[in-house]
């Protein structure tokens, strides 16, 4: 090839390569220019990743304190949560066992979904009998073949008993680690408490609760809850028991006086059979010696009068003797025919509107003779606004003459004798006091008996029935009224009776039939 | 056309009493000679062939299904300890019941096939409105059962069921199937109807906690890993010390309270799963099956978030019922929320009530896992077992 040729060509083949390498140096500063900005991008974007990683892990070790903070919180949700469902639980059993005062429906009541509520899946409550052998009262989540042997070993653990016998609670959390282990191979749990339930005779029997599930765990404070349950359930039962025992001793004594009630029913039975034949007999003797007495006062009249022939004095004498004590014979037996008339319902009171004044004045008038012998001052004293009571005139009478009558007897010569009557709310009261020489007062009481007299020396020197008072009585009695006395012996006696301010049915005109309730007493 | 319904609960210690009273007062309700359907629920305080042979003597069904339950939820309380019967007389609601036994050692395609098969096959109709069953708590992954019950039925049929449960003991829960009980099983009842409506509401109330963090190795139910460490380091670093207890015992307090919470894809709910224990290796082992790789969070719940969600979950029975008037209302409630919630329990019911009418039957129990679709009211999605969820269903 030529030489200038091949210059050319050379030339040629350095611009090429000029050109070239002036292109490839232009593309690979901008590849630099590119690569460097993407490096920075790259960079940019790791940084960015570094600071999102850095973000998430200060959000993740945020969010560790948070679950942290939530698992505290959840934790002592749960506690709280158990404790008011505890607390609730304790409070329904508690009030449920607090009120009943039967054993049996103690146990009933506990032997119910409250335990399980209480959060526990096995429970047993064991209680000792009379023995001190242990029995199971209740139970759950035990077979029976597990219960025998549970009782077979509390049988052998003295120490487990003496320390529970002394208060002693135990439980998976607060108990040594060889008890705590012994006690869940016995009853085959994870967690559990096991408490006395005392009394102020000491234990009396056990409550255990436990859960074989580790997710069911037990606190403190579930032991203090059923400690507290557990003396519950004692203080329930020890009222039962005293209930028990006060039950039983009313009961016999219920029985007793239902026993005596009926023999008294038949004692008094027995007397009003024996009264009714008194006063049947009182009233046939009566009559039948009314008849001869009849006659017998009327010849001795006859022969007093002496249309038989003119008699002998000493006979007259005689003859005045028999009339009066054929009077006396007579007035008694008149007052035993009203005694027994009154007692066996027979006799009728008409009852009509009396005022008492008037009633007194005739009972003075009817006694003068007598007062005046003795020089006995008779005071008659009736409220103004005493009303008319509603009585039978003649037997009324009756009952002021026989209570002036003794008053008169006993009061010595220059004593008063006062009559006095004055409204009550429901009656008129009566009362006649003497400055007499008083009852006894173990004698007050037997005053309105039949023919009982009070031993005194004016009684051993005056004759007597011992009528008059039980006549009185009885009348007052057939009233409505009620009769009885007061005194001091040597002081005098005041002699008090009733009768109803209205008179029965209102009717002024009312017949009372005198059966009394008590008639034959 | 006419559906009658008679609920009785008693509360009585001696089980023959407490079903005999139960059953008393449901037949006193329902004043039908013909019982067609008996749900039986019964705390674990009972012996349950006391108590189904009690119930049975009494109103002597044509149908019964039932199971054993941490507590029973009624219109008028909650009681941790019971039994409630609901009977139903209707000519208008057909009932279909299934069984399958032996869970453990069955296969769970096979039982939860057979389950949705033997429960069609006892309806007379080809028709179905929902299907509702109760499985024993304790198997370990009720996942796999519930796929295949799934795949019987569909993914946009309502299937509502809940967790037989001991009350967290871990030992033996028992469902009711006609004059038996079963332990280690599932019962099944499926509806038809051509008047009825079902609504269903399911919610939770718990809330995300902290950074979000992933599942990197799981094997069913059980998660290996999170964040490529060992699972249980979730809980390890935001309670330190207290982790210690979701080794100790199954089910302790932080599992209850603070589920893991699993975003789903397809869902906007964040799914719960307790964790039921803590292998050696810090593997958390769950009730139901983890999906790989789902964003997993700590959660966290309230009372007061509980009872929104109680109410919303209500909400969308109403939306569901599309008008009817409700007249039984069924509540799911896993017995999480009852830990969280405790003295505070029944504020849900009443807050239920409060939308579905007070005068309504209502019958409910607190088991052990959920299971429910999610967004019922709108459209019924995948059915999903979960935890610390209320479940409720009207008929209407």
């Amino acid at each position: 090839m030529h030489p200038i040729l091949k210059l050319l060509d050379n030339i040629n083949l350095i611009n090429v390569m000029g050109v070239v390498g002036a292109f490839l140096f232009m593309t690979v500063g901008i590849l630099i220019t590119l690569l460097i900005r993407k490096t920075d991008e790259v960079n940019q974007q790791k940084e960015l990743l570094n600071k999102m990683t850095r973000s998430f892990n200060d959000l993740d070790e945020q969010a560790k304190l948070i679950v942290k903070t939530d698992l505290e919180l959840n934790k002592a949700q749960e506690e709280l949560d158990k404790r008011l469902s505890g607390l609730n639980s304790l409070q329904k059993t508690s009030r449920l066992i607090s009120t009943t005062l039967d054993e049996e429906e103690i146990f009933h009541r506990l032997d119910q979904p409250l335990m399980s509520e209480l959060g526990f899946e096995k429970n047993l409550i064991l209680m000792y009998d009379a023995d001190k052998k242990l029995h199971c009262r209740i139970e759950s989540g035990f077979s029976k073949e597990e219960i025998i042997y549970i009782l077979s070993q509390l049988e052998k653990e003295r120490a487990l008993a003496t320390a529970l016998r002394e208060g002693h609670s135990f439980s998976s959390v607060s108990s040594p680690k060889v008890r705590k282990e012994k006690i869940m191979q016995l009853f085959d749990v994870e967690h559990f408490i096991l408490t006395p339930i005392l009394t102020q005779e000491g234990m009396i029997g056990i409550v255990f609760v436990g859960n074989r599930s580790s997710a069911s765990s037990v606190t403190e404070g579930d032991e203090e809850l059923f400690s507290i349950l557990a003396n519950q359930i004692g203080q329930s039962l020890e009222n039962a028991q005293l209930f028990e025992q006060v039950y039983r001793s009313r009961q016999e004594l219920e029985s007793k006086i239902q026993e005596r009630t009926k023999q008294l029913a038949f004692a008094l039975e027995e007397v009003k059979k024996i009264s009714k034949t008194k006063t049947e007999f009182i009233s046939a003797v009566s009559h039948e010696l009314r008849t001869p007495l009849t006659s017998i006062k009327g010849y001795a009249s006859l022969l007093l009068s002496g249309k038989m022939g003119a008699i002998p004095p000493e006979v007259k004498d005689r003859l005045a003797k028999i009339n009066k004590h054929s009077d006396n014979l007579v007035k008694m037996i008149n007052d035993l025919l009203d005694i027994s008339r009154i007692e066996s319902g027979r006799a009728e009171m008409h009852l009509l509107p009396t005022q008492a004044e008037a009633m007194i004045e005739n009972v003075r008038d009817l006694l003068t003779p007598q007062l005046k012998e003795k020089n006995i001052q008779f005071v008659s004293s009736v409220a103004p606004d005493t009303p008319p009571v509603f009585v039978d005139r003649s037997q009324f009478e009756r009952v002021f003459i026989n209570l002036v009558g003794n008053a008169t007897k006993f009061t010595p010569e220059n004593g008063r004798i006062t009559v006095s009557a004055s409204p009550e709310k429901n009656h008129v009261l009566f009362s006649i006091t003497d400055t007499g020489i008083g009852i006894n007062e173990n004698d007050l009481g037997k005053l309105f008996n039949e023919f009982y007299r009070v031993e005194n020396e004016i009684n051993q020197q005056l004759k007597g029935t011992g009528l008059g008072l039980s006549l009185a009585k009885n009348i007052v009695e057939a009233h409505q009224g009620k009769i009885w006395a007061a005194s001091q012996l040597g002081k005098g006696t005041t002699f008090y009776f009733t009768i109803p301010r209205q008179p029965p049915g209102k009717d002024t005109t009312t017949v009372i039939p005198t059966q009394k309730p008590d008639a034959g007493i | 056309m006419a559906t009658h319904i008679g609920i009785g609960f008693s509360q009585e210690v001696n089980t023959a009493l407490a079903a005999t009273k139960a059953a008393s007062q449901a037949q006193e309700q329902i004043q039908q000679d013909n019982i067609d359907l008996v749900i039986i629920l019964s705390t674990i305080h009972y012996s349950p062939l006391e108590a189904l042979l009690s119930v049975r003597k009494i109103l002597n069904p044509l149908r019964l299904v039932g199971s054993s339950a941490a507590g029973i939820i009624l219109a008028e309380l909650i009681s941790l300890r019971g039994i409630a019967v609901l009977a139903i007389s209707s000519d208008e609601i057909n009932f279909g019941i299934c069984a399958a036994t032996s869970l453990d050692t069955q296969d769970p395609r096979e039982a939860g096939n057979s389950l949705a098969r033997n429960a069609i096959a006892d309806l007379d109709q080809p028709r179905r409105q929902a299907f509702i069953f109760f499985i024993d708590g304790l198997i370990k992954n009720n996942s796999p059962i519930l796929k295949s019950i799934q795949e019987v039925f569909g993914n946009i049929f309502p299937i509502v069921g809940a967790g037989s449960t001991d009350d967290f003991h871990f030992r033996k829960t028992f469902q009711y199937y006609q004059d038996r009980y079963l332990v280690n099983s599932a019962v099944g009842l499926i509806l038809d109807s051509a008047t009825i409506r079902v609504g269903l509401g399911n919610k939770h109330g718990w809330k995300p906690l902290g950074k979000p963090r992933f599942i990197t190795h799981v094997e069913g139910n059980i998660i290996r890993t999170i964040d490529h460490k060992k699972a249980s380091g979730l809980y390890e670093e935001y309670f330190g010390e207290e982790a210690q207890s979701l080794r100790s015992a199954p089910m302790s307090r932080l599992a209850i309270l603070y589920p893991l919470g699993i975003r789903l894809a397809d869902e906007h709910e964040y799914l719960l799963r307790n964790p039921v224990s803590v292998l050696h290796d810090g593997s958390v082992v769950c009730q139901g099956e983890v999906p790989e790789q789902a964003q997993v969070h700590l959660m966290i719940g309230n009372k007061d978030a509980c009872r929104q969600a109680a109410m919303n979950a209500a909400k969308e029975v109403k939306e569901g019922l599309g008008g009817k008037t409700p007249k039984l209302i069924f509540i799911f409630e896993d017995l999480g929320r009852q830990k969280l919630m405790g003295r505070g329990a029944f504020a849900e019911v009443t807050l239920i009530k409060q939308i579905l009418g007070y005068d309504v039957p209502l019958i409910g129990m607190y088991c052990h896992g959920t299971i429910s679709p999610f967004r019922t009211s709108q459209s019924i999605h995948r059915t999903h077992l979960q935890n610390e969820n209320i479940v409720v269903m009207a008929i209407g």
